[in-house]
């Protein structure tokens, strides 16, 4: 067995753009350890996505199934055990997505094989495999040794920078049968409606509130902010939890992790959980009455000062700059 | 309906970036004097709901914790919050064990408590941000598993009906009893210990697991923790001054326009 595996990911029907990311993150391992790269996609009409999928793999494979969409981990575990029993890698990788969090764990437990998952660097040193991760919301960083016969690994998307590459050697179409039914079933699902039509996880640039707003009379405030500059609304852990805002709006390790060009925090203190979903912002300023909010730690521009007097100050003068 | 949740004990998750520390060897986070670790977030929240569907539909909940004896904390808190009986896995061995030595470790102690309706676990910890625990947990009892979970909808006989976080919403799923669903911050605010409950938890027998006591054979580690290193944020913020506040805010829009950004 040997090989270096990459998944890519589709939304849509669309190659989603991490996974040109994942190619790159994959053709560097597949050097160092002097294996051939493949590719694999999932999911239900994937002709579209393997033109896209590119990287110079040496064979693309593509799971197809009608009940690969929508997504459940089920199966997802059946389509990637197919690949991997097509090509028997020795090292596998994911986008880390909110699906590949859910199923890639089962995964490894049902193949009693090593997994590190949101992995921000890959490296080979000799045939051992050597990751490290954010953790603890991203205060500190853990280097792991990744064992067993087949290694799997979830890497964070942003990290890797996308590139495309040549086509695929090979396209190998592996129809994937769907399994009797398991003891879960998908009912529906519902997409929330975010106000102003930006979503957050895509905006480019964010406005965000904290506690140090006060109450949600005052959340206003951020609303006029983010619209006299076109940007998404974003809140912190307590706001969400304080009812002042809809979760869909919280930013951080128990919300949505962000990276916009320029994330505003206003009255935010930067607890670890915050600054780890912000932790690929381009550009943070960080506007806090208290000069030692360990927001500012992490921001490249600060304002010490009342929001309610900074904020209207703010405002005024990008309209006008913005006519 | 009996339910088992899994309660880990974790450095507090509110402490400043700038005050984490590591023990000596480099291989766990400490928590600095005076900031007493806590129960894992998420795993508050999975209680919480256990004892809501107690409320409703009657059954025992247990907790199980694995960690050091300082880990007697958290169990403590929650049955002062509601959960019936708590038992700790504290095997040195295993302490520092990788996700699939845990969460095997956690299914050998269900074995023996017996196989409840429903397990509720974290959907990961806030130390590591691992996820994985729940998963092997689940697959060596062989239960179907949804995470992330932020609703427990409906429960009907042996099903129940549950959202699940995606991107941009959510799903409802049936899920067949006995499960093991990983719950999020969404699915509740948990509840502060009554007078009550922390007088039952103060006489509460906590009972001392080693490997031997739940029939676990040694485990090849899968995954090897090699060193923790503390990120310096060395960034220091660039202050924008101005003579009131509301000029700081121009100047900052101004600084913002010339960088491209606004």
């Amino acid at each position: 067995m040997a090989g270096v595996l990459v998944f890519g990911d589709t939304v849509g029907g669309k190659l989603a753009p991490a996974s040109l990311e994942m190619a790159v993150a994959g053709a560097a391992l597949a050097q160092a350890l002097n294996e051939p790269l493949i590719g694999a996609l999932i999911g239900d009409g994937l002709d579209a996505a393997a033109v896209e999928f590119t990287g110079g793999f040496t064979a693309l494979h593509l799971l197809e199934g009608k009940q690969l969409r929508p997504y459940t981990a089920r199966a997802a575990i059946a389509a990637a055990r197919a690949a991997i029993d097509a090509c028997q890698p020795t090292v596998v990788l994911f986008p880390h997505t909110s699906e590949t969090r859910e199923w890639a764990p089962r995964l490894a437990a049902m193949l009693d094989t090593g997994l590190v998952m949101d992995c921000t660097a890959l490296s080979a040193e000799g045939s051992d495999l050597v990751v490290s991760k954010p953790v603890y919301g991203g205060g500190v960083v853990a280097q792991y040794v990744v064992r067993g016969a087949t290694r799997l690994v979830t890497v964070r998307t942003g990290v890797f920078e996308a590139k495309v590459g040549a086509a695929a050697g090979a396209i190998n179409k592996i129809a994937v049968a769907d399994a009797p039914a398991g003891r879960v079933t998908l009912i529906d699902e519902h997409k929330l409606q975010v106000e102003g039509g930006v979503r957050l996880k895509d905006a480019t640039t964010i406005v965000s509130g904290g506690r140090g707003l006060g109450g949600p009379d005052n959340w206003h405030y951020i609303e006029e902010t983010a619209g006299s500059i076109g940007a998404a609304v974003g809140c912190s852990r307590p706001v969400a939890d304080s009812g002042w805002v809809s979760s869909a709006h919280q930013v951080g390790l128990s919300g949505t992790s962000v990276k916009p060009d320029l994330y505003i925090a206003v009255g935010i203190s930067g607890a670890v959980q915050h600054l780890a979903g912000i932790s690929n912002s381009s550009t943070v300023v960080a506007i806090n009455v208290d000069g030692d909010a360990d927001m500012f730690t992490r921001a490249n521009y600060g304002v010490v000062g009342d929001y309610k007097e900074v904020l209207p100050g703010f405002v005024a003068r990008a309209k006008e700059i913005r006519g | 309906m009996n339910i088992i949740v899994t309660v880990k004990q974790v450095a507090d998750p509110n402490i400043p970036p700038a005050h984490i520390q590591l023990d000596p060897d480099g291989k766990r986070i400490i928590s600095p004097f005076g900031v007493p670790p806590v129960m894992n977030g998420y795993d508050a929240n999975a209680l919480e709901e256990a004892i809501r569907l107690k409320e409703a539909h009657g059954g025992k909940i247990t907790v199980l914790g694995l960690g050091d004896d300082t880990s007697r904390e958290s169990l403590k808190m929650a049955v002062a919050m509601g959960a019936d009986t708590a038992v700790l896995i504290n095997d040195p061995e295993l302490v520092n064990g990788d996700s699939a030595t845990i969460g095997r470790a956690l299914a050998a102690a269900i074995k023996k408590i017996g196989l409840p309706d429903l397990v509720l676990c974290g959907r990961q910890s806030s130390d590591t941000d691992g996820g994985q625990v729940l998963h092997w947990l689940a697959e060596a009892l062989d239960l179907p598993t949804v995470v992330p979970v932020t609703k427990i909808e409906a429960v009907e006989g042996n099903q129940l009906t549950v959202h699940r976080l995606i991107e941009d919403g959510y799903q409802r799923l049936k899920v067949e009893l006995p499960a093991l669903l990983g719950v999020s911050s969404e699915i509740n605010e948990a509840r502060h210990p009554s007078v009550r409950g922390t007088m039952a938890a103060g006489r509460a027998m906590i009972s001392g697991w080693k490997a031997a006591d739940i029939g676990l054979a040694a485990q090849t580690p899968k995954v090897e923790l090699r060193e923790l290193q503390i990120q310096l944020r060395t960034t220091k913020a660039e202050l924008i001054g101005g003579a009131s506040g509301a000029q700081k805010g121009a100047a900052l829009a101004d600084k913002l326009h010339e960088l491209g950004l606004i």
